[in-house]
């Protein structure tokens, strides 16, 4: 029997050719391949086959591979799959399990869920099966299976087109050959003012000015418009349009979201790192791995923190993460959601791959396994959203780093290190600073403690240092009793040290959750007379301390106001003292019993976690010892007498606090809401301390935890490592910087095909890759894969420059074509998925916006900063505001910003711009919609913000122009970029006279031209 | 949905999220060839339905924001008055929690609790006209949440997922059948006046669907009910000649510029949306004038009464709005927040009945005025919350939140009046049979609209997303 290969069993786009010819001899049941000779696609094998693509592939071999069943090629279809009857038995229909259940007399009955097969392909099966099942070359080959994205990368030569004349750049060479084969031509180029037009609004958000255009028309060169695109690149104005394109990937806004909708006053410096980035052209490789691990990666480079407003960009549930009670499994499953968000926003962007899909089960259609995405939200299991530090200015950080190691070197053990730093000028410095205390320490004695009770149940145990350390039980409020007997024969002060220790939170000194306390009232009590036990109150004054909590500040521990306390936030991780002069001086000559009364009455486990006493005999008044205890005691031996580790300790207490005086004079560190491990705890949202278990959640349920995850990535995309290797699975950010390195690797299929298919969607529209944030099996097929590898390649290989691959894309024919219609070729390739034209787009809600700014003249191009907030805002019922975009002032100066610097309410948005198709930020957009809706013509029309804008408009008309004729000329080079025709001029000249230029104004905004980019 | 060009007019006008269906039609179908034979039908209503014949035409749904008390409305529970006052203890070692509170004692309802109608339906004291309705109601008597908070909680059961940024009901609803008239929006939603609530206007969002499925925000008592429908106020220089003349001009400017650039539908569109928008203003206004309704009718509604003046205008102009061809009418009883809303933590004795009151009439009369009317026939009402209480104190006499159970209830097109499916343990703490979550109330309304809820898809991000996830029973048991 002869047989070929049928044609239809070729793939996608690409036709087979090679022809088989096989012989096949029954032979109980085994079938040999013997000959070659041609026969015809309708043969019986080829027929069969056909039926089995078309009806079964899908599932059994193809995207898929259900009950393991894969009838891809001849072997695996007679393995079969988990069943224990045989697919095939050759020659036997009946007794073959695959007959069974096409002909529906077997269970399941197939295909799934689908439609039972003819009569007619059933009877074809049943024959083919008798008949051997002849099936020679396989479906799909081993090389088929693996996905376009996860193929390796390399460079295609550009092809070989006809028309090579049209072709200036490789890109338009991949574009013809794709044009040619379909038949179709590229359209003629774009004219000038299109053109220009184009470009300014691609890459800029902006129209050109009059200015422009006119500069651009006198310049014949050829280089001419390469010429504008460098200059595009080069303005400011591109990083803020682009910016916006990725604010809208990353789904950032200034808000949280979810019910407790609460601003984030620091969101924006992540916006204006991106914009500056973008500006700078930074590598893209550096730019990815700043986003994700800034801080472990580049910690020489300050503005690689704000970049970490990418981990946190996203929404945050703030009544989840931080209201509730902590204990709840509420609380657990909402850390698992948040690190969801990270992981999805993370995978979706760099990668556009869907990760996420995997979080109850093995990804459906694409090889990602449950575990894989457990293990990517283990990258994230020490990391929140909260404010964290970082320094602007990059001189600033680079001294404040300096400074910050020195301090570590003189906090540590190695000597040498620190002589080393005592030069002969620091000497001097130090000599002249000791004597300026002579006489001005005060000696502390500190007081062993005879008794020590607490009121409400907290365990009090005496440390060797004869402090006494409160732990197990965490009463809301308590009253520490100490008594003591002082070994002064007259005591004119005492002193209160709250101390740290590694056993309290944040290791004190306080024992609430944020380290800190609160004194309520201090009491010293006294004997009346030696023999008596009854006690009296010693009266105290001028409390100080050497920290006050702004509000809670130690006079309140002495003013008998139950309602007031001293505290030390945000002080906290270490010690604190106060000291208090007693009105009138205790002399004994065999020492005075002390009662000690510390009340803590605030509440909320606001209490002291480790206290000491001292009293003092120095002559009145006392102040705070302007040195520690341990350096008082080194000056009271003379200079000479000292050894040299006192020496070196008072050397490097010196050095301290020269540091820390250089320190608090830099200027002030800013703070971005972004991923960290370090922030300061609100409510229960407090840092993890270490990274916190994560689980493979079975079925994705939160009440399943299965086995713990370890930090990894996908093991699908080949010659990158998935488990990573971490020296220190502690510190979370090095969890972080091993994703970052695994997503930039040069051989990450994904991730170099993502980012160059992102620029191309924005540039015509649509991606070469429909689904921009899905490479998997259920997105888009690249509509010129050879292309899109050749990008991905060249943009790699060029050091990841954003710029250079705009102008690469920009300067080709392709780009360049008119976007006028032909029906004819529409009829082939309605969507233009071959660019058999220029796409034309409508304007995006921030274009409209920005451009109408700068059409009337008001637009303001201060760039950075915080947030502009274009609402009035009050305080709603809760968490919440109240916000009214229609009670902001318009022509206030934040009224007249590009829309990049605009706040964003993630659950309030601008309806204005919403109704625009504005990104919601909830989601990861990808791609905007464009929608055409009444009550968009309606926004258009009566938005107080179009209508202002046409006043204003038609005032700057009146300046430029005398005549309604001239008005309407500036008005349509303003806002078209060309003169009106005869016939317009005459038409809005009459309608402006009767209903004057603002209403004329309103027309020309509401146009289909002005809102539609050729 | 993307940037590029719809091929033609047809495919326009499903892309136009307005009177003819929406783009969901072409995944449905699955086959371009297919579209004709569906626009040939003309609207999609009862006779054909998008999957099988639709029982309903319309849905109102009320939304009783912060957790209506299931114990102390129609979850009658003898248990609790025996053990009124014990700690609460469910046996087994079961740990018990509670969101916001350590768990208290066991609290009967304060309320008294009678039977009513044909069925005998529980309904306690606080829903007297409500009561009087029981025979036309269909109960999910164990409604669960995923969670006990209310951001989730309101998400999930608006939009079936716990994140934000995914289309609600009615979104999905506009997405699937579209308008059934033009001059007004498709989806409305009617926010308490005191404030919108949890999520503010995420519960109403249209996610990734094209924005025209978003809800429209009317604001029933403010001088602007629809945000532009007309220029501001303060615009002087725009008057009704100015408009006129404007859009007759804008519309001849814009056809020669159609004119030049041939073969893009989106052109058409936008001078069509003018039109549309233009109609628009001309109807809308009257919708939200009363005059024009009877004294009884208004009385009916509660509207002369001071309590219920606010929750009855807005039923009566969802009424209204239903007639003149609105598809989906949301209708918020409470604001985000502490107070104000259903969320009665402090003091059920004292909380609830003011907001079980504001409601009671109105949403009775609804009913009643929808049966006169002969729209209940064909018209979906929907009562529902976001999570259910806890059947222990909070403070004194308040309870917490509590994702365990809660009670739903549907009445109109389709619905099997008198009837309940479900039932919460004996402490109406959690789901005992029947147990029901947001995917089987949405696959239930989705059912009785004509439209299967696993084939309602949208490709977005890598995954074919539908309003109840993976999940979603229709509940037979309450269809007639």
């Amino acid at each position: 029997m002869l047989m070929i290969r049928s044609p239809i069993l070729s793939r996608r786009g690409f036709p087979r050719t090679a022809v088989f010819a096989l012989r096949l001899a029954m032979a109980g049941g085994m079938i040999t391949l013997a000959g070659a000779a041609p026969a015809g696609r309708d043969s019986l094998e080829g027929r069969a086959l056909a039926v089995l693509e078309k009806n079964c592939l899908e599932c059994h071999g193809g995207k898929l591979t259900r009950s393991g069943f894969d009838l891809s090629s001849r072997e695996s279809l007679l393995r079969g799959g988990e069943s224990a009857q045989t697919p095939i038995v050759s020659g036997q229909p009946a007794e073959s399990l695959l007959f069974g259940k096409v002909s529906h007399t077997a269970e399941p009955p197939m295909p799934y869920k689908r439609p039972k097969l003819s009569g007619a392909d059933i009877e074809l099966l049943r024959k083919w099966i008798a008949a051997g099942a002849p099936y020679a070359q396989p479906l799909l080959t081993e090389k088929d299976k693996v996905h376009w994205s996860l193929r390796p990368l390399v460079k295609p030569e550009p092809p070989k087109v006809k028309e090579s004349k049209w072709a200036r750049t490789p890109v338009d060479r991949f574009v013809l050959a794709k044009l040619e084969e379909k038949g179709l031509t590229p359209s003629a180029p774009a004219d000038k003012a299109t053109l220009l037009r184009r470009a300014y609004f691609d890459l800029t958000g902006l129209p050109p000015t009059p200015q422009q255009q006119e500069e651009f028309f006198k310049d014949h060169s050829p280089e001419a418009f390469a010429k504008v695109i460098d200059e595009l690149l080069a303005s400011p104005r591109y990083g803020e349009r682009w910016a916006r394109h990725w604010l809208d990937v990353v789904h950032y806004a200034d808000t949280h979201g979810h019910d407790q909708d609460a601003i984030r006053e620091n969101a924006w410096p992540y916006r204006d790192y991106l914009i500056q980035s973008l500006n700078a052209d930074k590598p893209y490789a550096r730019f990815v791995e700043e986003q994700l691990a800034g801080d472990i990666l580049f910690p020489e480079s300050p503005g690689a923190v704000a970049a970490l407003g990418f981990i946190a960009a996203g929404p945050w549930d703030e009544s989840t993460l931080k209201d509730i009670r902590e204990d709840t499994i509420d609380r657990q499953m909402g850390r698992y959601i948040d690190r969801d968000d990270m992981v999805t926003t993370t995978m979706s962007t760099f990668a556009s791959t869907t990760a996420q899909c995997a979080r109850c089960h093995n990804h459906k259609f694409d090889p990602i396994t449950q575990v894989e995405y457990y293990n990517l939200q283990a990258v994230f299991a020490g990391t929140d959203r909260a404010d964290r530090t970082f320094d602007p200015d990059p001189k600033a950080a680079t001294l404040r780093q300096t400074l910050v190691a020195q301090k570590a070197l003189l906090d540590g053990k190695d000597r040498t290190a620190i002589d080393a730093l005592i030069t002969p000028a620091i000497e001097a410095e130090l000599m002249a600073w000791e004597k300026s205390f002579a006489g001005k320490t005060i000696r502390w004695t500190a007081l062993d403690p005879v008794t020590f009770t607490s009121a409400n149940g907290a365990t009090l145990t005496k440390q060797p240092d004869h402090s006494v350390l409160s732990g197990g039980t965490r009463p809301e409020r308590d009253t520490t009793t100490i008594t003591a007997v002082a070994g002064l024969t007259n005591i004119t002060a005492v002193r209160v040290e709250v101390l740290t220790d590694d056993s309290l939170p944040l290791k004190g000194p306080g024992r609430q959750d944020n380290g800190n306390l609160h004194l309520t009232e201090f009491r010293l009590l006294t004997p009346t007379n030696p023999a008596s036990p009854a006690l009296a109150e010693v009266a105290l004054q001028n409390p100080s301390a050497d920290y006050d909590q702004p509000g809670w500040t130690i006079s309140h521990a002495v003013d008998r106001d139950a309602k007031t306390a001293w505290g030390i936030y945000p002080q906290v991780g270490k010690p604190h003292h106060a000291s208090l002069e007693l009105k009138r001086a205790i002399a004994s000559k065999d020492g005075v019993p002390l009662t000690f009364v510390l009340e803590q009455n605030h509440g909320g486990g606001h209490l002291i976690g480790r206290v000491r006493l001292s009293v003092t005999d120095a002559p009145l008044p006392i102040r705070l010892n302007p040195v520690p205890e341990s350096i008082a005691q080194i000056f009271s031996v003379p200079m000479a007498q000292r050894t040299a580790g006192q020496k070196r300790e008072v050397a490097a207490h010196f050095l301290r606090k020269q540091i820390d005086q250089r320190l608090a004079a830099l200027p002030k560190k800013g703070l971005v809401y972004a991923g960290t491990s370090e922030f300061t705890p609100v409510g229960t949202h407090k840092p993890a301390g270490k990274p916190r278990a994560v689980h493979v959640l079975k079925r994705g349920d939160i009440h399943k935890p299965g086995d713990p995850a370890t930090p990894g990535a996908l093991s699908c995309v080949p010659g990158v490592p998935a488990q990573f290797e971490i020296a220190d699975l502690n510190k979370e950010g090095q969890r972080r910087a091993a994703l970052a390195k695994w997503l930039t690797h040069p051989d990450n299929t994904l991730v170099w095909r993502s980012i160059v298919n992102r620029v191309w969607h924005y540039h015509f529209g649509r991606g070469i890759v429909d689904s921009p944030n899905d490479f998997g099996r259920m997105g888009s097929a690249p509509t010129h894969p050879e292309l899109l590898d050749w990008l991905a390649v060249t943009f790699r290989e060029g050091g990841g420059s954003l710029k250079q691959l705009h102008r690469l894309i920009l300067n080709s024919a392709t780009w360049q074509q008119s976007s006028g219609h032909n029906a004819k070729f529409a009829q082939t390739d309605s969507s233009n998925a071959m660019l058999w034209r220029m796409n034309c787009n409508r304007l995006d809600a921030e274009s409209v916006h920005d451009a109408v700014l700068q059409i009337t003249g008001q637009l303001d191009l201060t760039m950075g900063g915080p947030s502009v907030r274009q609402f009035s805002l009050s305080p709603g019922i809760h968490v919440t505001p109240l916000i009214d975009y229609g009670k902001f002032d318009l022509d206030s100066a934040g009224g007249r910003r590009r829309s990049v610097y605009r706040l964003i309410f993630r659950t309030l948005p601008d309806p204005f711009m919403d109704a625009m198709d504005c990104a919601d930020a909830s989601q990861l957009t990808a791609t905007r919609n464009v929608s055409v809706t009444a009550l968009q013509a309606l926004a258009m029309l009566n938005n107080r913000f179009m209508v202002r804008q046409s006043e204003h408009f038609a005032e700057r008309l009146g300046q430029l122009g005398k005549t309604p004729p001239e008005q309407i000329a500036a008005a349509y080079q303003l806002a078209l970029g060309r003169p009106p025709t005869k016939g317009e001029t005459e038409a809005l000249a009459d309608y402006a006279q009767r209903h004057g230029l603002a209403n004329t104004c309103r027309l020309i905004f509401n146009s289909n031209e002005f809102i539609f980019v050729n | 949905m993307k940037n590029f060009l719809p091929s033609s007019r047809r495919e326009f006008l499903w892309r136009f999220g307005g009177g003819l269906g929406g783009i969901a039609m072409a995944q449905l179908l699955g086959r371009q060839e297919l579209l004709a034979d569906v626009l040939a039908k003309g609207h999609l209503e009862l006779n054909g339905g998008l999957h099988h014949p639709a029982k309903a035409k319309r849905v109102i749904q009320l939304f009783m924001n912060g957790g209506a008390s299931q114990m102390d409305t129609f979850d009658y529970k003898p248990e609790l008055i025996k053990r009124h006052g014990q700690k609460f203890d469910p046996g087994a070692g079961i740990h018990v929690e509670a969101a916001t509170s350590v768990p208290g004692n066991v609290m009967k309802s304060p309320f008294e609790f009678k039977q009513h109608g044909q069925c005998g339906r529980w309904v306690t004291s606080v829903f007297p006209h409500l009561a009087t309705c029981v025979d036309d109601m269909a109960f999910l008597m164990a409604v669960a949440s995923k969670t006990n908070v209310h951001g989730p909680a309101s998400f999930m059961m608006n939009t079936g997922f716990l994140l934000p940024g995914f289309p609600c009901l009615g979104g999905w609803i506009s997405y699937a059948l579209g308008s059934l008239r033009d001059n007004l929006p498709t989806f409305v939603v009617l926010p308490d006046p005191r404030g919108l609530p949890y999520n503010q206007k995420g519960n109403f969002t249209s996610g990734f669907l094209p924005v025209a499925h978003q809800g429209t925000i009317i604001h029933a008592t403010a001088p602007t009910p629809i945000a532009d429908l007309f220029p501001p106020a303060t615009a002087k220089f725009i008057t009704k000649e100015s408009e006129q003349e404007g859009l007759a001009l804008l519309n001849k400017l814009n056809r020669e510029h159609l004119a030049q650039h041939p073969g893009d539908s989106r052109l058409d569109g936008r001078i069509a949306s003018y039109e549309l928008a233009a109609k628009m203003q001309l109807s809308a206004p009257e919708v939200f004038s009363l005059t024009g309704e009877s004294d009884a009718t208004r009385k009916l509604y509660g509207i002369e009464e001071k309590a219920t003046e606010d929750f009855g205008r807005r039923c009566l102009i969802a009424r209204r709005m239903l007639e003149r061809g609105v598809r989906f009418v949301q209708i918020w009883s409470g604001a985000g927040g502490p107070t104000n809303n259903w969320d009665n933590h402090g003091d059920i004795p004292k909380e609830l009945p003011p907001i079980a009151n504001a409601t009671d009439k109105p949403i009775a009369a609804l009913l009643k005025d929808l049966k006169a009317l002969g729209m209940l026939e064909d018209t979906l009402v929907v009562w529902s919350t976001e999570f259910g209480r806890m059947p222990f104190t909070q403070s004194n006499t308040g309870r917490d939140h509590n994702g365990g159970t809660s009670v739903a209830w549907l009445a109109g097109a389709g619905i099997k009046g008198g009837t309940a499916y479900g039932e919460s343990d004996p402490w109406a703490w959690k789901a005992a049979n029947g147990k029901t979550q947001s995917y089987d109330l949405h696959a239930t309304i989705l059912h009785l609209l004509g439209i299967n809820h696993e084939k309602l898809t949208y490709r977005h991000n890598g995954s074919d997303r539908r309003l109840t996830d993976v999940h979603g029973e229709v509940v037979h048991e309450l269809l007639a």
